[in-house]
This record gives structure tokens, sequence and C-alpha cells, in this order.
């Protein structure tokens, strides 16, 4: 197989969703070779700036492709865009997503919206995206447009800029690290305890490549998120030695599985921790600890991009700037846990325990070496194929 | 439909015991037309993605059989899943069909006038959606659930020691399967032995044979077609399941069925998961050839 891998798989992701935003997914070989021949360069190198009419002018009906509770009130999550709601807009319409992947797959199918959310590891396929003409489909954000723009943390905005211009701006980010029911278990500060046999049958993994990366951390492998083929099979082979100590892959959430005692252990984001203790009340929640692993936790971090041919480009910026504001990163990093890329959030709004366990009074906290910022997987099917017989081996 | 119509007339009208070809086709057009749009077509589109004819990314290698060769010589993980699904499967038509034969059986020919009526309480628990009879399990079989709670205060295991095996494990897939299907498999069980001849009973009795032998020389073989349609009832439907190994199954739980609707989604490898999912095509198809023969020469015995 690893000939398979090495070969046909190797032209990667980044060809692919070029050719994807071409040809819309599913198409046959035969109509891509045509179409081959007529790419134009990625996106991002001197496309004419459009001139757009003023705010009065456009219609204001934005359509924003965005997580489900990040806006659309599912948990009283709209207030994140209260500054926009004030200011008398009109009421975006939220097309909720769940996934990464699926998400992106919609888009390079066709779908069309103004705003989307999408996150670090897939922003170049959403910059090199393009449609059917050649085109780009996203376009950078004028931050002069946004106010906020400059309060925001300018590392975080870097991983944003692409060639020079602001593609995504960057709104919030968070973790990944190993959780554990500290009544339970006392393991040292590391990503082993995901492997350990004395934890055998208390462990959950979550259903995701990045087990592939978490065991390159322990193992010592240089570049995770570019592993050779070698590499990435002694890592799958890791995992399949391991998978009998696991109880159970989550999707969604581990957190029932370890306030229910299922599990004692397992890879989590930082959400799934501040619900587990009940959100800062000892009594709604069982005893929990943030594992900072000596490998290094994973970072991540989402930001907003806007698409070419968006008819609300004011709008879209309006919005936007209302989920950079202060109020809304209060909001986020107390109800959600996450990070928020303002940088003038007075801390003492926000619960001490959050501060303390995400040091996000550390504006370095999301650099190397502090903790390992998610980057794009250029041979993403390759890990995914692997983790996949990863799961079909347990 | 309003253009069959004067063709079903013409048919009903044709006094011959002949059917007319046109009435015929005009009444097969319909569910032919939606086997063709909804079935045929789609397995041709899968068949593609599974040689490569098709693909997701225009990257990939074009037509080829590399997929299917490596799965059916046993190269992959894959094949090694689909035995132990059969295996699993297998075991849940067995329990199954042990469990519901007595069932049928009481409601047949022992309930009587009530036996309407305790048919409908056997359904009532499918008026609950399927997913919150499932995850109602995980309340049961939770490392701090009913049986573990009650062991724990019974002093019969240690609190922080649960029964391991009870939630997330092979064995909690096949237990939630069996309850799932139990009841619907009473159901061919119960109108086969519902339609048996009283007559051969009565018969039986009269030349001396006492109740148990009863049952086992002419209840039992009259069944058969019954059981056998039962077994396959669940067999075939249980051998692509993903849901409940999702939900209770933990990682020893997964399923053929699970693989197939992981390529799908989070792996983007079209390829195998059509070749995984047309492979569970093949060997539901020839199970039921298999099945279907087998029924009707026994209806032909019994018949």
């Amino acid at each position: 197989m690893n000939e398979r891998w090495g070969t046909s798989r190797q032209l990667g992701r980044r060809d692919f969703m070029r050719y994807a935003g071409v040809m819309g997914l599913g198409a046959s070989g035969l109509l891509a070779a045509c179409q081959q021949a007529e790419q134009t360069p990625p996106a991002g190198s001197g496309s004419a700036t459009p001139t757009h009419p003023p705010i009065e002018e456009e219609a204001g009906d934005l359509r924003i492709y965005e997580w489900l509770g990040y806006g659309d009130g599912s948990y009283g999550d709209d207030v994140l865009w209260r500054e926009y709601k004030k200011a008398g807009y009109p009421k975006p319409k939220f097309i909720k997503t769940f996934e990464d992947d699926a998400g992106f797959t919609k888009v390079a199918a066709g779908e069309r919206y103004d705003i989307v959310h999408p996150c670090a590891y897939r922003f170049e396929d959403w910059v090199n995206l393009q449609d059917a003409g050649g085109s780009p489909v996203m376009q950078p954000w004028d931050t002069s447009l946004v106010s906020n723009f400059a309060r925001l943390n300018p590392a975080l905005q870097g991983f944003g800029n692409f060639d020079g211009e602001q593609y995504f701006l960057v709104a919030d980010w968070g973790f990944a690290a190993p959780m554990y029911r500290s009544d339970k278990i006392q393991p040292e500060d590391t990503w082993g305890v995901l492997f350990d046999e004395r934890y055998r049958g208390r462990i959950s993994w979550w259903d995701s490549l990045n087990m592939l990366i978490t065991a390159a951390y322990l193992n010592g492998v240089p570049d995770p998120w570019a592993m050779s083929d070698a590499e990435l099979e002694a890592q799958r082979d890791f995992l399949i030695s391991k998978v009998p100590l696991v109880k159970t892959f989550w999707v969604d959430d581990p957190t029932p599985d370890l306030v229910n005692g299922d599990v004692d252990v397992a890879y989590a984001w930082q959400n799934h921790w501040w619900a587990a203790v009940g959100y800062g009340v000892p009594a709604d929640g069982v005893p929990a600890v943030y594992m900072d692993p000596r490998e290094g936790r994973t970072s991540w971090y989402c930001g907003f991009a806007l698409f070419a041919d968006t008819e609300n480009y004011h709008h879209a910026h309006e919005y936007v700037d209302s989920w950079l504001s202060v109020p809304s990163a209060e909001w986020l990093v107390n109800n959600y846990a996450y990070g928020h890329t303002n940088t003038e959030l007075d801390l003492s709004t926000v619960n001490q325990d959050l501060v303390q366990a995400f040091s996000l009074d550390d504006p370095s906290v999301l650099q190397e070496p502090k903790s390992h910022p998610e980057r794009a997987i250029e041979r993403r099917d390759v890990y995914n194929e692997l983790w996949l017989e990863v799961k079909a081996a347990a | 439909m309003a253009e069959t119509a004067p063709d079903v007339e013409g048919a009903t009208r044709d006094s011959s015991p002949a059917r007319s070809w046109p009435g015929t086709l005009g009444l097969l057009a319909a569910p032919v037309l939606w086997l063709a749009v909804f079935f045929l077509i789609p397995l041709l589109v899968v068949a593609g993605y599974s040689v490569g004819i098709l693909s997701l990314f225009p990257t990939d290698a074009g037509a080829n059989l590399d997929d299917w060769s490596r799965f059916l010589r046993g190269d992959s993980v894959y094949m090694a899943l689909f035995w132990k699904s059969i295996r699993m499967s297998l075991t849940v038509s067995l329990i199954v069909v042990i469990l519901a034969y007595p069932l049928g059986y009481f409601l047949a020919l022992v309930a009587g006038k009530r036996k309407y009526v305790l048919l409908l309480l056997i359904i009532v628990p499918f008026l609950t959606s399927y997913l919150l009879r499932v995850l109602a399990w995980r309340v049961i079989l939770g490392s701090e659930g009913v049986i573990n709670s009650f062991l724990y205060s019974a002093g019969l295991r240690e609190p922080g020691d649960p029964i391991a095996w009870l939630i997330y494990s092979q064995f909690t897939v096949i237990l939630v399967l069996v309850y799932v299907w139990v009841p619907f498999v009473a159901l061919p069980i119960f109108v086969t032995l519902e339609n048996l001849d009283s007559s051969m009973l009565e018969a039986g009795n009269d030349l001396g044979a006492n109740r148990w032998r009863v049952f086992w020389r002419v209840t039992f073989p009259l069944s058969l077609p019954g059981v056998a349609a039962a077994f396959v009832f669940v067999f075939i439907p249980t051998i692509g399941e993903f849901v409940t190994p999702s939900l209770v199954g933990g990682t020893k739980g997964t399923m053929f069925g699970n693989a197939i609707q992981s390529l799908f989604t989070a792996g983007l490898d079209w390829q195998i998961g059509s070749v995984l999912a047309l492979f569970l095509v093949a060997v539901v198809g020839i199970l039921m050839l298999i099945s279907g023969r087998f029924l009707r020469l026994r209806n032909l015995e019994t018949g």
C-alpha cells in the first residue's frame, strides 16, 4: 500500500483544491484534464480591487456559514454580534456547519455565502480556492473598515495574512490537550497518558487524524504536520498497538463519558474541560484537570473569511467587526472558554480559573514552544487513510 | 399514474387468464422507474467510484482495480472487519431467533383472543425514537449506570471498579441489536405458526404423540420457513449496521458499516468506501438469492 499512498496521492490537497474549485466535486478525470490546461495562478496576487457600493445600497441579507453556537443563537450566542444588531442591521442568516472538511467540500462544490469561519489548518486551501472561471472564491478584508483591528493580537492576525493580504480575521483560538479525572488518576503531565497501560479501558481518543500528530509528539517526530511515509506508518503502528487500551473514540464531545465515569482521561479541547468542571461551579461538575503536557499542547485558531462575490461587502465588515469587539470577547471567553484575539479584554471580567488554566494573560502562549499551532497538512488524505486503518484495527 | 389507469382497466376487462402486456408494463412502470432512479443508477455510480472511473479528487489515479484487489486479497484491515461484522450479526441473528420463537409461538398458539393486543404491546416501544432506545442502554450499562451502581451498593463490587465490558464493547452492540430486533422477528414466526393447519397437530395428538413430540415432529418443521425468513430478516440489515455500534460500541464494537461511513465522510476516500459498500451489497444479494430459493423449496415441500 505504501507505493499507492506514495505516488498517486502525493499531489496533495492543495492541487486538489484548485481543481475541485474548478470542477465541482465528483467530476470525472476526463473533464478535469480538459480544464487543467486553463488553470490560472492562485488568488492573492494582484487581483484588481473592485469598487463596492456604499453600505446604504447593499441589501444587508448576510449569509454566514458558521459553526453551531457561533452566532445563530442556539446558546444565547447571538450576543457575539450585538454591536451589529445595535446598529440596526438586519439579522444575518446562519447556515450551520459542524465539520471543517465537510464545510470546505461544500464550498468547493459550488455553494456560496458572504462569510465563512474556517480554522487555520485549512486557511491556505480557502485562499487557493477558485471557481469554474478560475477566479478566486475568497477575497481579502479591508482592515481599515474594521475598527477593532488594531486591538487584535498581531501574531494571530499574522497567521491570517497571505501575500500581504488579510484573508482571515482571526477571532477565536484554543488548545487541544489531555483532560483527566483528578479524583481517579494522577498521571504525569504528558500526552503519554492517552497511551498508558495503567489506564487500560479508561481512555477516550478523538476520532480524528490528529491522533497521529499526538503520537508524533510523543515519539519525537520533528514535523508532525508533514510526516514522511515511514514516520506516518510508524505512528499508525504505534496507535494500532495502543488502541486496545482505548474505550471510545469521541466525535462530538468526550465530556459525557468523562463525567459519567466511563473514561478517566480523554483528548480534549478546553471547552470540554470547562463543561466537565461545571463551568467553574464544582457542584455542577467533576474534579478534572486540563493538562499542560511536557511535549506541549496543540493550539488552534479560526478566523472569518470573505467571499469574493459578496454583495454585502460593508455589512460583512461591520458584522465581523462586532464579533471582534471587547464585549464579544468577554462573552466568548466566559461561556465557551475559548480564547479571543482582542487583546484589550479586561481579564478581571473573566473567571480566574480560565485565565490560569489557559494562560490568557500571556499573548505568546499560542507560539512555539509553548504550544504547537495547528498547521496545514499537505497530505491530509494520507493521514486520514492511516487513521481509518487504526480505527478499523481496533 | 393517470397514464396507467386505462391499461389497468384493459387488463381487468380482459377475461382471459393471461395478463395483457401493456397492462402489466403500465403497472410496473412506476416501481421499475423508482428502482432504476434510486437504486440501480446510484449503484452504478458507486461501482464507477470503486474502480476509479469516477473520482472525488481529480488528482486520483484514474481507472484502476487496486482497491478491489487489495481488499479481496485481504491486504487491508477491512476484510478482517468484515468477518468480525459477519460473526457479530450471525450471533445477533441466532440469539434473536431463539428469543423470538417462543414469543411468536405464545402469540400464535397460546395467547388466544388476546394475541393482537399483545402483539400491539410488543410494538409499542417502537413509538419511541430509535436513538433514544439505544441511548437508554448507556444509562443502564454505563460505568456508573443502573447495573454497576446496584453492584456497588450491594457490595458485590468495589465502587470505581465497574464491569468494563457492559458498555462500549461487542457485547453491548450485540445486546442492543438483539433488543431492537426481537419484536420485528417475532412477526414472521408468528405468521407462520398462525397459518399452521391445526388438524395436523390434532392428528399428531390422536396418533398418541405427547405435546413435546408433536412440537418437534410437526410444529417446528412446519415453522422452519418462518424461522429462516426471520433469520435473514435480522442478518441482512445488521451486517451493514453502523448507528448502534457508533453509539454503544466504543472502539471494540466497530463494524463494517462504520468503516464505510468513515471512508465516505471524514476519510474522503470514496474509492475504498465504494469497494466496501458494493461488496456488502453483493454479499447481501447472494444471501437473499440463497434464502429465497430455500424458502420457496420449503414452501413447496410443506405446501
